[in-house]
């Protein structure tokens, strides 16, 4: 009895040694993430990768709100509340900024996430067995133009102006997330050497791609667009026009009521919007929570200066409202509005109107006045069915684009890079709560730039305190 | 005690051979020197492997191979006693006390010894000490008992465990927390389900050599939980029930009242303009138009209260003035009520206990309640087999709201509300206006929103032990640990978190099965004068967490927190983690002549968590003892009663990582409009393997004059590769990779005294100190400094080094803040002094800026305490028993960053302010250390500077406890066995420089918004039948 049991306590013991020993036993793995080289092993999943990078780009620390609210309120039109608005972007607003303020630290770390996510296609899309090659020339083809957006946002706040100095370091330009290199860390790129990477992402996207008729994504038109704004930025005024042509070739623009109703879901001019969904969006975090006067922050008004500048007869004098009840000293912005929830409304990020002033400067520059002027007139006898077609030449027709870009475009993102790209001098007044008067030469221009975050200074090999840039 | 004794006696009766021979037959009674019998005690015919146990009487019985032989009666804690036969059939013996109180019997890794046998540093904590405390979980209870162990319980939100650190930090990020295991299972929930009154004794195994056998888990200590078992003999029952009343710990620093803070915002406001350019009648009339605005209510009775300097009326009437701590802050109550029964026959024992334990909290909208049962049954088969099982069963619920910055934490709410904020608005309904966190009314969101927790907790395990031969001995046991966890977070669609989506309740459901299969083989041989053993061993655990989410928004009916009532779904999510170890152990003890004892262990670990290429692990460790009392040469001093010389050496692992942490991974839910979407989140590194623990330990017991029982431990502890969450740059997209980084070193003395005053019939009188140190170092980092949050990790400091500006005071001239330059700094290369550095006008001969970003980051100490320890004195007169636990903790800094939310300087305007704001700068104030207070300041006063650092140095009264036994003869009229009724206090003084709440903040010395801890005192009796 005794030996008979000790032999069965003998073999219980050695069975559950073996079962120790299985090879499965130890390699588990999860059931609510998948590994890299799955998610390259199919069509649908690498798609889905794709998908995870336009999210990365809708995240309200990047595309979704801080780029276009930041943009703005670092201008001289709009500003945000100093009081009933919980902080929010203040010091931004203040033009004071510290490298280790989340202002400085998101956006960054979301744009890299972001260069990450599209370098991952762009580099592994080629080994996915099921994919046909138009698949996989789609998959890079909008990567990189993703790769080609986050680069050339974050080159525009991380650095100075491409104008005033295309040589000054800029930001760190990694194209291969595959062998990354964790102890060297990444130098600041100069700024002609991120454009160059920029450019020939775009130049292949705007080749490879096809036009998608749903303007959720980027595609051909989109890639052109964005090749606008950088020749935009580098003053290759030729090549901004030809591109901004292509990228508004065909398209009507929205008629008077779209300027009213085209800001909440994609119009008939879009280029690219990221396609928010009632399901899913930012919520409180997004535009309209912040411009629209109601059913969010709400913090965000027009300086009295900046509506004056509209004519009584143009339509978009009325997007400025005062209520006493909400706002009695200041405009209230009635632009960019909800879409039945909080939140809930598609951001225009690139449209044909742009295009068209991109154009109207362009040609201007070029010393072609009236191709200039019909382009100008385009935008203005929308808003303005009165409004007569400018006669102007040089820099005065110059100026009237950039007046203009200020009237079409507030709100959506492009005076900061305007006043900086075009070096202008920063004039705050009317009834802003904190004023500014400076210029380029000026020393407080540095404000116009922001620092790189501490959190990259610290955390990367290759920089240190005093690759900061200048003022912080 | 005894009925520990009285039960682990049959473990030690393992190779003692129960065959019997053909010869004399003894029998007789064994006594204690009071005539009261003993039962369990061991007799042993000398020279032979023959024994026998005295049964429940004391009686027992022998058979001896001749008339000649000699009998060895031993039991613990008694002096053993050799008498010879003489060939008598009938041997009675007395049996005396050991004073030196050194056989007692220890639970260990694996198994049990005696503490004189044991070579590893090992403290134990018996349920005196536990019992009677008002606290949730034991855990709390240790502080200031055991050298080496560090409780701090940084959160007074009942029910929440205490950090419990071993030995200082021996990791950078993998978990530090010590391993548990309960009655033999590796705890894998939380510790705070089970009832402290359940618990015998803990053992807290501190070296390599008393933790090493546990492996890859053992690097930071081991704390083994042994619950109460049944014992032979009539059944006892006892009955226990204390109630308590609880408050916050202090009352903290004051804040402004509601003039104050109008006056304040006056002032801010004017200087806003003054500095905008505006003449002195400008600025005057801007901060009256403005003030309301910024405050948010004018808590006066009049329209404009202030007058022209900006300082209130005389006579005017305050309306509002609230004072939001005592709205949020309440009187708690603690409950606790006990059931025991314990009993047994010779071959089934039993012990079942239930318990309740409620706190009511003494916050707003926080609450904890638990119900327990524990049952533990073991059972003799025959005469080679032994079968047991413990069972422990809980329900807790728990009522907890958030913690941190949120705007729903009621904690931090209360700090920041002005008091010219009201409760209720004039009809008496939730006023939700405040400018601080608008639309987050504490009070009315605590009757609103829901956050419920529950746990149901069943930790279960059975054994089989098998007497196989006289040598060998068998013991095979399986457990489980699951915890089932459900979630319920409801907000309110009016207020608040809720208020965007009309309303939002999010669900969960989660299960943590933890199951382990051990298979323990041992070997013992003894002879006169020394005892081998050898223990082989196999063991299998693993853990599946499975949870399961969903949310809903949209509520049509108000108030209705369950899922059904809300028309919008959100997105659901599953997901099963889990992860699974096989080990191999093996031990080996040799004790000879009760002079030296030797042991060493080795375990080999396999993972699933690790990196592929590092699967596995070995630890080991040796450790020796040596009596030198007991040795010839040692002159026979009188007052030297005991010396015991002990060192150790080991290693271990730490394992404490996420499960999967060594694969490259894409996670779902990055979905992109209307498609699902794909995203990385982590890279890979298949190098990743544990952390190695090399530890040693050298300890030294004595014990003099029969009254003074000291023991000193000297400890190194070298952690290498670490395991770290390294930053990377941006660069490579995810912000973090886990490595093996780098290395790290504790280093630390422990002492502790305990001295007997007096100790006669009617007295007894004995002090306790105990004191440990420990100084932490970094010895190597693969990256020459990662700075993190307010710490610099670097090699050659502390893990919780602080790294910031150093503040300077403020400017006499302008009311701007200073800060020191220090331009030779590392902080950046150059030394270069910046355009803005001025000489300090305060005289300290520095250089100083008042651009925050010109000054260069220097290190400021560190948040861990030089020293800390215990006190406890104890005081019994007849039937009087007094003693006080004083806990202290000296050195350790911490950055109070609550203290910094209300010091904001006119960033956050409609924030309330500490009174000390008060004292802000004016062109009439000029030397202050509060700068100038400006609506939406720029000076950056409030950045993270040195200006926040406090020492967090403090003693502490930890508890106090005054009792009564009823005298044994009107017990013995009463038909009871014992009643006993006593007072306790709890955390009633603390001594202290901070300015929070309370001193004893999180163990890396910041303070994040918890709620304070508290004092409680206690009414509480326990009777036996």
């Amino acid at each position: 009895m005794k030996t008979k049991l000790i032999n069965l306590i003998n073999a219980a013991f050695l069975v559950l040694v073996l079962a120790g020993c299985s090879k499965d036993f130890l390699d588990l793995e999860p059931t609510d993430s998948i590994s890299e080289d799955e998610v390259f092993g199919s069509y649908v999943t690498a798609n889905s990768a794709l998908m995870g990078a336009y999210d990365q780009l809708s995240s309200f620390s990047f595309g979704g709100l801080y780029n276009p609210i930041m943009a703005d309120i670092m201008g001289e039109d709009v500003m945000i509340n100093s009081v009933n608005n919980w902080n929010w972007f203040i010091p931004v607003y203040q033009m004071n900024v510290l490298p280790n303020y989340t202002y400085i630290d998101s956006p960054w770390w979301a744009g890299y996430k972001l260069i990450y996510d599209a370098n991952k296609i762009i580099n592994n899309s080629i080994y996915i067995p099921d994919a046909t090659p138009e698949q996989i020339t789609n998959l890079v083809g909008q990567a990189q133009v993703l790769r080609a957006y986050a680069m050339l946002k974050l080159a525009e706040m991380y650095s100075p102006a491409y104008a005033k100095n295309p040589e000054a370091p800029s930001i760190l330009l990694n194209t291969d997330s595959d062998n990354l290199d964790l102890d060297s860390g990444y130098k600041r790129a100069k700024l002609s050497e991120v454009y160059a990477q920029i450019e020939s992402d775009l130049i292949a996207a705007a080749s490879q791609l096809k036009e998608n008729d749903d303007k959720g994504f980027f595609d051909s038109r989109s890639a052109n667009a964005l090749l606008a704004r950088l020749y935009l930025n580098m003053g290759k005024w030729e090549l901004a026009r030809d591109h901004a042509k292509l990228a508004a070739k065909d398209i009507t623009l929205m008629d008077v009521n779209g300027l009213f109703t085209g800001f909440s879901t994609r119009n008939s001019e879009t280029i690219y919007a990221i396609a928010y969904t009632q399901e899913d969006n930012n919520t409180y975090l997004s535009l309209p929570s912040f411009y629209w006067p109601v059913g969010g922050y709400s913090s965000m008004r027009a300086d009295k200066d900046f509506v004056n500048k509209f004519s009584r007869s143009d339509a978009r004098k009325s997007l400025f409202l005062k209520l006493d009840e909400i706002d009695k000293d200041r405009y209230l912005i009635v632009k960019f509005g909800h879409n039945n929830a909080v939140g809930n409304a598609e951001r225009i990020c690139i449209r044909a109107s742009e295009m068209v002033l991109i154009e109207a400067e362009c040609e201007a520059e070029l010393g072609n006045y009236t191709e200039a002027q019909d382009a100008l007139y385009l935008i203005q006898k929308r808003a303005n069915p009165g409004a007569s077609k400018s006669t102007a030449t040089d820099q005065a027709l110059i100026n009237e684009v950039l007046l203009e870009r200020r009237k079409e475009l507030f709100g959506e993102g492009f005076r900061w890079q305007d006043i900086k790209r075009r070096q202008l001098p920063f004039v705050r007044n009317g009834d802003h709560w904190v004023k500014f008067s400076f210029t380029a030469q000026d020393p407080d221009y540095f404000r116009l730039t922001f620092p790189i975050p501490q959190s990259e200074i610290d955390a990367n090999p290759a920089l240190t305190n005093s690759d900061q840039n200048i003022g912080y | 005690m005894k009925r520990l004794k009285g039960c682990l006696i049959l473990l030690f009766l393992m190779g003692v051979n129960f065959t019997f021979a053909q010869s004399i037959t003894v029998e007789g009674n064994v006594n204690d020197e009071n005539g009261q019998p003993l039962p369990g005690v061991t007799i042993v015919v000398a020279g032979t492997s023959q024994g026998s146990l005295t049964d429940f009487n004391g009686y027992y019985t022998i058979s001896a191979p001749s008339g000649n032989a000699k009998l060895v009666f031993s039991y613990i804690g008694m002096q053993t006693l050799t008498v010879p036969i003489n060939n008598k059939l009938v041997v009675n013996a007395v049996l005396r006390e050991n004073l030196e109180q050194l056989e007692t019997v220890m639970i260990v890794a694996y198994g049990t010894t005696t503490k004189e046998a044991y070579t590893g540093a090992a403290a134990i904590v018996d349920n005196e000490i536990i019992e009677d405390r008002p606290v949730s979980s034991f855990e709390k209870a240790l502080q200031g008992t055991t050298p080496g162990l560090m409780v701090s319980n940084s959160s007074g939100q009942p029910g929440a465990e205490a950090t419990v650190r071993i030995r200082g930090i021996g990791s950078l990020s993998a978990g530090s927390a010590p391993l548990y295991v309960l009655d033999g299972v590796p705890m894998s929930g939380s510790i705070s389900d089970i009832n402290p009154n359940d618990i015998e004794s803990v053992t807290v195994l501190k070296d390599a050599a008393a933790s090493s056998l546990y492996g890859s888990r053992a690097a930071n200590g081991v704390i083994l939980i042994t619950t109460k078992q049944g014992k032979t003999g009539f059944t006892k029952i006892s009955f226990s029930s204390q109630l308590g009343v609880s408050q916050r710990i202090s009352k903290g620093y004051d804040l402004m009242n509601s003039t104050q803070f109008y006056e304040q915002s006056w002032m801010g406001l004017y200087n806003q303009a003054i500095l905008d350019g505006k003449t002195v009648n400008q600025a005057q009339d801007y901060a009256h138009e403005s003030v309301k605005e910024v405050v948010g209510y004018n808590p006066f009775g009049v329209e404009n209260p202030l007058d022209s300097n900006g300082k209130l009326i005389p006579g005017t009437q305050v309306v509002t003035n609230t004072d939001w701590r005592d709205e949020i802050y309440k009187t708690g109550i603690i409950q606790t009520y006990n059931l025991n029964i314990s009993g047994g026959s010779e071959s089934t024992k039993v012990f079942m206990s239930l318990g309740y334990f409620n706190d009511s909290g003494t916050t707003l909208g926080s609450d904890f309640s638990r119900i327990t049962n524990k049952i533990n049954v073991s059972h003799k088969i025959n005469n080679f087999l032994n079968a047991g099982i413990n069972s422990h069963l809980s329900y807790s619920k728990t009522n907890a709201p958030p913690g941190g910055s949120g705007g729903a934490n009621p904690v931090r709410s209360a700090e920041v509300i002005n008091a010219a904020s009201p409760v209720y608005d004039g009809a008496g309904n939730y006023d939700w206006g405040n400018k601080a966190i608008f639309d987050f009314n504490p009070v009315g969101l605590a009757a609103l929103d829901k956050y419920i927790y529950k746990t149901k907790r069943a930790v279960v395990n059975i054994y089989l032990d098998v007497d196989i031969s006289p040598s060998f001995k068998f013991r095979t046991s399986a457990g489980i640990d699951d915890s089932f966890d459900e979630g319920l977070n409801y907000y309110n669609p009016d207020h608040g978190n809720g208020a965007g989506v009309n309303g939002r309740s999010s669900a969960s459901r989660s299960d943590n099965l933890a199951w382990n299969i051990s298979n323990i083989l041992t070997y013992s041989h003894s002879n006169d004068i020394s005892l081998f053993e050898v223990l082989v061993g196999q063991e299998a655990l693993g853990s599946d967490y499975s949870v399961l989410s969903a949310g809903v928004t949209d509520f049509s009916v108000p108030g209705k927190p369950e899922l059904v009532w809300g028309a919008k779904p959100e997105q659901p999510g599953s997901l099963i983690s889990s992860w699974n170890m096989a080990s191999y152990l093996s031990q080996i003890k040799y004790d000879y002549d009760s002079r030296i004892y030797l042991s060493a262990s080795a375990r080999l670990d396999g993972s699933s968590r690790f990196g592929k290429n590092n699967k596995y692990g070995l630890f080991y460790s040796v450790g020796a003892g040596w009596k030198l009392s007991s040795e010839s040469w040692m002159p026979q001093w009188s007052w030297l009663n005991n010396a015991k010389l002990r060192a150790s050496y080991g290693t271990s692992g730490n394992n404490n990582i996420g499960n999967y942490a060594s694969l490259g991974l894409y996670g779902s839910g990055a979905n992109y409009g209307g498609f699902p979407g794909l995203t990385p989140v982590q890279l890979a590194n298949e190098d990743l393997s544990w952390e190695k623990i090399q530890s040693s330990n050298i300890g030294l017991d004595l014990t003099l004059f029969s009254k003074l029982t000291t023991s000193f431990e000297f400890y190194n502890r070298n952690s290498d590769g670490l395991l770290f969450a390294r930053p990377l740059s941006a660069g490579t997209g995810i912000g973090t990779i886990l490595s093996n980084l780098g290395a790290m070193k504790n280093m630390g003395i422990e002492a502790s005294f305990k001295y007997n005053l007096i100790d006669n019939d009617n007295f007894y009188s004995s002090i306790g100190l105990n004191i440990s140190t420990n100084s932490n170092r970094i010895l190597k980092l693969t990256t020459e400094k990662i700075v993190s949050g307010t710490k610099l990790l670097e090699e050659g400091s502390s893990i919780y080094q602080f790294y910031m500006r150093e503040w300077a005071g403020v400017n006499p001239d302008n009311g701007k803040p200073m800060w020191f330059v220090n331009a030779d700094s590392d902080d950046k290369d150059e030394n270069t002094l910046p355009d803005s550095a001025f000489e300090d006008p305060l005289g300290s001969g520095k250089q100083v800026t008042s651009e925050y970003t010109d000054a260069e980051r220097k290190r400021l100490g560190n948040s861990l305490p030089k020293v800390y320890g215990g006190l406890n004195y104890d005081l019994s007169y007849k039937d009087f028993d007094l003693n006080f636990y004083l806990y202290y903790s000296y050195g350790g800094k911490a950055y109070n960053g609550d203290y910094v939310a209300n010091m904001h300087d006119g960033t956050q305007s409609g924030t309330n302010l500490a009174v000390d704001a008060a004292n802000a700068w004016t062109p009439n104030n000029r030397y202050t250390d509060v700068p100038r207070y400006v609506i939406n300041n720029t000076d950056q006063s409030e950045q993270m500077s040195s200006r926040f650092i406090e020492d967090a140095s403090y003693i502490r009264l930890k508890n106090i406890n005054f009792s009564y036994q009823l005298p044994q003869n009107i017990c013995d009229s009463w038909k009871l066995s014992s009643l006993r009724a006593y007072v306790s206090a709890e955390n009633i003084l603390t001594f202290t420089k901070f300015k929070g709440f309370d001193p004893e903040v999180a163990i890396n010395g910041t303070t994040n918004n918890n709620i304070p801890g508290v004092k409680v005192v206690t009414v509480g009796f326990k009777i036996e039948l």
